[in-house]
């Protein structure tokens, strides 16, 4: 092996511990037993997670977190996939306006929008329910499903699609029996990933909070302003043992790589 | 060929019109099948997107003066590149952005390479790897950070140890956590860009560098890295307006220290809840990074390798 080859890994290695290194540290530090948080970790032991359990903040938060994120990506796969449906089938005016808006949706930076639904919401009531956190996390997903969806639709025979109607199929049948059965990878990963990213969104849930109402991710970054303590380290090896989870089976479905490679 | 007779030519005609109608009835059809399966992402987008953006845009030409009297006018705008309050903020922004930009091109292009360069099962992994942080809320990434900065914590210990520097710098609550953090962030966009421009290059032109004479190392620098350039640039773009934009990690790793853009348009909306300049801050966030991206973009583009864009 020549010295560039053996630099160039090296280099390598030392980036790919840079990313991940913030991950792999903070399960150990959620097992200290000291008062604050520290890595290396002090002692060992699981008061920081019996502790979890008893902060009732926490565990609503958790159950908030999954609650919307499970509606955002319910909702977002719903309008995504007609609507990806609809753009990669027919031919119809103004389609390439509509997929650059989708692409400015996902370039519009997420404290903007926060701000702009803020702003939007406050005179219509809509500030700090949770019907306007729900559409902040659905405006924040839809674009990605659009993409999932049209990605798996590029390669699509129509003449399927013609062929069952021809043999007597009515619309729906043909929708579930031979379009959905083509796109379902991608309409699967397309939730998964809305559930990833509504579960993780921090900025643009800032704008859209209210003190009853709370997620993980924000629990995580007020408790990190406010106070120091192990209980962060705690809640976020949760977080991060649900993500891998999520991210494993994102990986068989579809490719996490690929998926992120079209998405940007 | 005999002649068509009169009656034949009737017929003709009708049905001509008839497959006509039929035509337009299906195109109808058509037309409403696509606008029913439409019209919820269409009117969702609207509602909630573009509507609210331009909401915005209107309040940031809108002056407030004391309770009641507002006006139109650019004073927001005035107001903000006139004070050096709000420019210095600005300017920590671009800084920041810059240094994270330079932080993940540098330790971004190795991984890239090596994954142009390993076999199939092992790049399927590295992706795996660079990737799946990008799924993990970026609070819980920030605090891990935020463990190994700690005063007196391992960076500092392991800088101490490798006898770099005796009394470490202040690196967390400093621009030098918020630059790690950031890059730490949006590192994986950077590999993926590059190493997807990197896949493109056809592997006989490295040999035919190598027969030509060159070395690794030349063979690099006049074949490789110019033909990545369409994956360097994607890359700096997207982590350059990512780092322009960001709100939690200057807020974590910098705090009150390190006042970015983002940081002071979010007092201004939800402390100070002055709406008004909020939304000329947003505007002026997305403007001159929109200016800076498409500078950059059209001077690689029309530089030395400008072949390698087409």
């Amino acid at each position: 092996m020549s010295i560039l080859r053996r630099l160039r890994l090296l280099l390598a290695i030392i980036s790919l511990i840079y990313i991940l290194i913030p991950l792999v540290v903070t399960i150990p530090a959620s097992l200290t037993s000291a008062n604050y948080p520290s890595f290396p970790p002090k002692g060992f032991s699981l008061q920081w997670y019996t502790k979890l359990l008893e902060r009732p903040e926490f565990v609503e938060a958790f159950w908030n977190s999954v609650k919307f994120a499970f509606l955002a990506s319910l909702f977002s796969v719903l309008l995504g996939t007609l609507g990806a449906l609809a753009i990669a089938k027919y031919d119809i005016p103004g389609k390439s306006y509509l997929v650059s808006l989708l692409t400015a949706l996902l370039t519009v930076p997420q404290l903007v929008l926060g701000i702009a639904l803020l702003i939007y919401f406050t005179p219509m009531l809509l500030a700090g329910t949770p019907t306007g956190f729900l559409i902040a996390h659905i405006i924040i997903c839809v674009p990605y499903v659009v993409r999932f969806v049209l990605t798996g639709l590029s390669g699509f025979d129509y003449n399927l699609e013609r062929a069952a109607a021809i043999l007597g199929a009515s619309p729906v049948v043909v929708f579930w029996k031979v379009t959905f059965p083509l796109i379902r990878p991608a309409v699967l990963s397309g939730a998964l990933f809305s559930f990833l990213t509504s579960f993780d969104n921090v900025t643009v849930s800032l704008f859209m909070v209210s003190p009853e109402m709370r997620t993980l991710p924000l629990e995580i970054f007020s408790t990190m302003q406010d106070a120091y303590s192990p209980i962060v380290a705690s809640v976020s090896s949760v977080v991060i043992l649900i993500s891998i989870v999520l991210i494993l089976i994102l990986e068989k479905i579809h490719g996490v790589g690929k998926l992120l490679g079209s998405a940007h | 060929m005999e002649p068509v007779r009169y009656d034949d030519r009737q017929k003709i005609v009708r049905l001509s019109t008839e497959i006509v109608t039929a035509r337009r009835k299906r195109n109808w059809r058509k037309y409403i099948y696509c606008g029913l399966l439409l019209f919820p992402l269409v009117a969702f987008i609207f509602g909630f997107f573009v509507i609210p953006m331009l909401y915005i845009l209107y309040l940031s030409f809108i002056e407030t003066k004391g309770e009641t009297n507002a006006f139109y006018s650019i004073g927001n705008y005035v107001h903000f590149f006139t004070d050096s309050y709000y420019l210095h903020s600005l300017w920590l922004t671009i800084k920041i952005s810059l240094y994270t930009v330079v932080v993940s091109l540098l330790l971004g292009y190795p991984v890239a390479l090596t994954m142009a360069k390993c076999s199939p099962r092992v790049r399927g992994l590295l992706t795996l790897l660079v990737a799946s942080p990008l799924l993990i809320s970026i609070v819980v990434r920030n605090f891990g950070w935020y463990l190994l900065l700690l005063p007196n914590g391992t960076v500092h210990q392991l800088l101490i140890s490798l006898g770099i520097t005796t009394s470490p710098p202040k690196l967390l609550f400093s621009e030098i956590g918020v630059v790690i953090g950031l890059s730490n962030a949006y590192l994986p966009f950077m590999i993926l860009s590059v190493a997807t421009s990197l896949y493109n290059i056809d592997p006989s032109l490295e040999k035919a560098a190598a027969i030509l004479g060159a070395g690794p190392l030349r063979s690099f620098w006049s074949v490789t890295l110019p033909l990545s350039l369409p994956g360097i640039v994607s890359g700096v773009v997207l982590v350059f307006s990512m780092s322009m934009s960001a709100y939690v990690t200057p807020a974590l790793m910098g705090g009150a220290n390190v006042p970015m853009l983002p940081v002071v348009a979010y007092d201004q909306i939800i402390n100070l809840l002055r709406w008004t300049y909020g939304s000329a801050i947003s505007y002026v966030l997305l403007g001159i990074t929109l200016i800076m991206v498409t500078i950059f973009t059209r001077m690689m583009e029309k530089g030395r390798y400008r072949e390698v864009f087409r």
